[in-house]
């Protein structure tokens, strides 16, 4: 199991007196029941549940900054939870502390077409932004494939990427400013709808810290305009070196398609085999490229990618002719997870990064390590920016598998790490990923790091237990668990 | 005052380390922008000029290592050499500022956030600094983030060191990711506008989904005979097919304000100034820049009674020139307070930057960050201390 804070007894027997006290804060928005708040009790990392101590939904940022002052003031830990999409359980509760969640935070409260961005509340999601925005020709480029769910806050908190962030950028590079909340209830603001360019660039710590360092209570997003040209590829190879290759000469002329997707042959089947995408047979790997803008612009990329392939003996490639194909194409994409998810009733979800010349070698290794583990897994992967998911399958009921194929995760993001690459590309640390931490960092870094954590939050009370290894390790690994098919948010595509 | 010349990232901890109480440093790597921030005294001048060099360049990977006081005239003709280049198109600030041109390192780079034209569709300085190596304030060695771009582990203490000038850290090694230099280009000039048409028209630009990668307006008091009523300049990029279809577009879009395509060297020549902010180059004169949201630059451009100036970012970053003295200070920060933003003194002498807040002044909360922020990095204020405010 992993390390999270021990629970303070004195806390959880002041539960009622607690949950009364945030009753005068947000008086319609405490759930304090047990029944009712098991359906708080883990993230999309389902694998760990815990109960909170008790939930406060609050409605605007007065009342935010009321639950933290007041829980700052009686040394209770807070978790912030957004749409509890978190494959690495950012958002599990604690037992003694006070779950926040920012669900009814969900207003979109400027849309400034003038500066391009809009202005959100942390509930808002993903897709509502763009939503907002799509009727003048605008959109908000990250795109977590969870965006029908997962909220802008969320989205902050963990960096969040899709497959449009090798063009567009994280959600980093599109944030242009928050309000934040510390922790003894103060509100600062950081950017804004200017270029924020001046001071420590605090908002830059801000995305990717998991709640760790504030609440997000409004954030100020760049909104781009549509290109009018969208044109997907679906190119065929006999071996994955020549597909791995074909990426790498893609990025290296100069194109920047907007998404760059591979997936292996047992991808391929599965997908084949649950939703019949028409991917072409006796391909060992394909990728989906998308390539867009202006229409010029777009062709000339789209006869340079044309040409990568045919270099690279691709045995088929075809451009989606209509709308209808292009959806074909990228649902089998989409459903790789629970095509998967099918072979076996469980499944590991990896997410490392490693340098794009090493795909070949880290493929060819992860392929000799499903053999000696005796354990299923496919690859299906943001090709662009190096950004892995193996999916290891496995049955829990069946002796060790569930230790074989945790072993067998964790040996494929240590050797993420050897290759020079890293541990976690988009779905953060979370518990789930905390004990590898010093495969990347030494203690010293890891220091520095905690230290900056105390400049927010000196006495450790939001989101403890998150992101910094505790104890030495006892788990070893960085997955999502799946268990018996029962994938967290099943509804939504997986990236 | 005394001077270090460390070797290595080991002798700098080391000295960083050793540093008794009251030590102070002010670390210096080309030297080009010593006469910017708060003008400070420190015990001990740290010159790490000698941690210069490539640690490793990945063309097919789009990834630099370097040394932290490697030149940009380096590293610009290395990447020239791969038709590679920094997307954020760093600046030279360096003539502007009294030092010779090409000194800037990639340190001083970072460390003053000094992003060009490019930074409207690119991003800044931040955006493309994907790992760093740094000597925090203790002396520890620190290493933050990596050398691949899609990066969520742990927080990512790279980005605060872009901007900090300093204070948090001795940058001893940057990873930066690159781009491919784009086959084109070129610059539309539209050559009838107002400064209110005109930086209405890159608003217009910005939203048209040609991805420009320069948005400037340069008033007739600056832009030369070529330009008499002043000037829009709108760049674009890509193939030679690309960007013939974009100018075109752009043509027809601004007709009515008598567009011209410029020859290919005289907008990237209009733009490295406009990156530098070379036409302030020879006057001596003192520089704020000025950061409003783009569509409050008019208002607050005439508020700023500057007749000197020029618009980079669509609007987003005003150069004016106009004295260092309080009641300007004031009277910009009037302008940011209205419409959110900042006001930062770009260049003064010495006197001034002493006096005067150089950076914009903080709200209390934030200012309250600020300071744990450097405690966390630099307990006992070694490095570089007041350069960006007076207590840090
Ligand atoms: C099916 C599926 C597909 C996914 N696909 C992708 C993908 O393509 N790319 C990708 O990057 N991720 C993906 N994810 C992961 C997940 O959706 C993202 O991490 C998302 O940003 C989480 O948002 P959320 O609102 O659900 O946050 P939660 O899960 O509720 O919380 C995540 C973290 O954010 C913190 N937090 C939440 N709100 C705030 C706030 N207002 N202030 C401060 N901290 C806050 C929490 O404490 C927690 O640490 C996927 C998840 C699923 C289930």
């Amino acid at each position: 199991m992993i390390d999270l804070p021990i629970p303070d007894e004195k806390v959880l027997a002041r539960r009622q007196e607690i949950a009364n006290a945030l009753l005068r804060i947000v008086p319609d928005g405490v759930v304090a029941d047990r029944a009712t708040l098991t359906a708080y009790d883990s993230d999309a990392l389902n694998g760990y549940r815990q109960i909170p101590l008790v939930c406060v939904l609050p409605r605007n940022a007065q009342q935010v900054s009321a639950v933290l002052s007041f829980a700052a003031r009686e040394n209770i830990r807070i978790v912030p939870r957004g749409a509890g999409t978190s494959l690495s359980g950012g958002a599990l509760p604690l037992a003694d502390g006070i779950l926040l969640s920012l669900t009814r935070m969900n207003n979109i409260l400027d849309i400034d077409y003038e500066n391009r961005c809009v202005v959100v509340q942390p509930g808002v999601t993903n897709a509502g932004v763009t939503r907002a925005v799509e009727a003048r020709g605008f959109y908000y480029a990250p795109d977590p494939s969870s965006q029908i769910a997962c909220t802008i806050g969320g989205n902050v908190a963990e960096n969040s990427g899709g497959i449009h962030c090798l063009k567009y950028g994280l959600t980093t590079h599109n944030l242009m400013g928050v309000e934040l909340v510390l922790i003894n209830g103060e509100r600062v603001r950081i950017g804004g709808k200017h270029a924020g360019d001046c001071g420590l660039d605090i908002l830059g710590v801000i995305a990717g810290s998991e709640g760790l360092l504030g609440v997000v209570t409004e954030a100020t997003l760049r909104i781009l305009p549509r290109a009018p040209v969208t044109r997907t590829f679906l190119i065929a190879f006999a071996d994955t070196e020549s597909a791995a290759r074909a990426v790498g000469e893609i990025i290296a002329d100069g194109i920047v398609p907007a998404a760059l997707e591979f997936m292996d042959r047992r991808c391929v089947d599965a997908v084949e085999a649950f939703c019949a995408p028409g991917y072409p047979p006796g391909a060992e790997a394909i990728l989906i490229i998308e390539l867009d803008g202006m229409e010029v612009e777009a062709e000339d990329v789209c006869r340079r990618v044309s040409a990568i392939a045919a270099r690279n003996h691709a045995i088929s490639s075809r451009e989606c002719a209509s709308a209808e194909e292009r959806t074909r194409v990228w649902s089998g994409r989409k459903a790789a997870f629970a095509a998967m998810g099918r072979l076996q009733p469980d499944m590991l979800c990896m997410d490392g990064t490693i340098p794009r010349r090493a795909l070949p070698f880290v493929l060819g290794e992860i392929a000799a390590m499903s053999e000696r583990y005796g354990l299923g897994c496919c690859n299906v992967f943001h090709a662009g920016d190096g950004n892995l998911h193996p999916l290891i399958v496995f049955d829990v009921m069946k002796d060790d598998e569930l230790e074989r194929a945790e072993a067998f995760g964790a040996e494929i993001l240590k050797l993420c790490v050897k290759v020079g690459g890293v541990l976690t590309g988009e779905h953060g640390v979370g518990v789930e990923k905390k004990a590898l931490m010093g495969e990347m960092f030494s203690p010293t870094d890891l220091g520095q790091q905690e230290r900056l954590k105390c400049a927010f939050d000196a006495r450790g009370l939001l989101n403890p237990g998150k992101v910094f290894p505790i104890l030495h390790a006892c788990v070893e690994q960085g997955h999502m668990h799946v268990r018996n098919g029962r994938i967290p948010f099943a509804n939504l595509p997986r990236m | 005052m005394q001077k270090l010349s460390p070797r290595d990232e080991t002798e700098i901890a080391d000295i960083v380390r050793a540093a008794a109480d009251g030590a102070s440093f002010e670390i210096v790597s080309g030297g080009s922008k010593r006469n910017m921030g708060r003008a400070t005294e420190a015990g001990t001048l740290l010159d790490v000029s000698a941690l210069s060099g490539i640690v490793a360049y990945e063309p097919d990977e789009l990834v630099l290592t370097v040394r932290a006081a490697t030149t940009l005239t380096e590293v610009t003709a290395l990447l020239a050499s791969r038709n590679q280049m920094l997307g954020f198109a760093p600046a030279d600030w360096g003539p502007l500022l009294g030092a010779e041109q090409g000194s800037a390192t990639m340190a001083g780079i970072v460390g003053s956030n000094s992003s060009g034209a490019r930074r409207v569709k690119a991003g800044a300085v931040r955006d493309h600094l994907i790992g760093a190596r740094f000597v925090n304030g203790a002396g520890e060695i620190i290493k933050a983030g990596g050398r691949v771009v899609k990066n969520v582990t742990g927080f990512d203490i790279a980005k605060l060191m872009a901007g900090a000038f300093g204070t948090l850290g001795v940058l001893t090694e940057l990873t930066f990711r690159v781009v491919p230099a784009p086959q084109a280009a070129p610059v539309v000039a539209l050559r009838d506008c107002t400064p209110e048409s005109g930086l209405q028209a890159l608003r217009d630009a910005a939203s048209l989904p040609l991805e420009a990668t320069g948005l400037a307006y340069l008033p007739s008091s600056i832009s030369g005979p070529q330009f008499p009523n002043g000037v829009a300049l709108i760049r674009v990029e890509g193939s030679h097919d690309a960007v013939a279809d974009k100018t075109a577009r752009l043509m027809k879009a601004f007709v009515a304000h008598d567009p011209i395509m410029l020859a290919e060297d005289t907008g990237a020549a209009l733009f490295r100034e406009i990156d530098n902010g070379g036409v302030f180059r020879g006057t001596g004169s003192d520089l704020w820049r000025l950061c409003v949201p783009t569509s409050a630059s008019a208002e607050a451009l005439s508020a700023s009674g500057a007749t000197n100036w020029y618009a980079d970012w669509a609007g987003g970053l005003l150069w004016l020139e106009l004295p260092a003295t309080e009641s300007v200070a004031a009277h910009l920060r009037a302008i940011t307070a209205k419409h959110g933003g900042h006001a930062m003194l770009m260049r003064a002498a010495v006197q001034s930057r002493k006096t005067l807040a150089v950076f914009e002044p903080e709200p209390p909360a934030r200012a309250g960050l600020t300071r744990s922020i450097k405690a966390a990095f630099d307990p006992k204020h070694v490095l570089n201390p007041g350069r960006m405010y007076e207590d840090l």
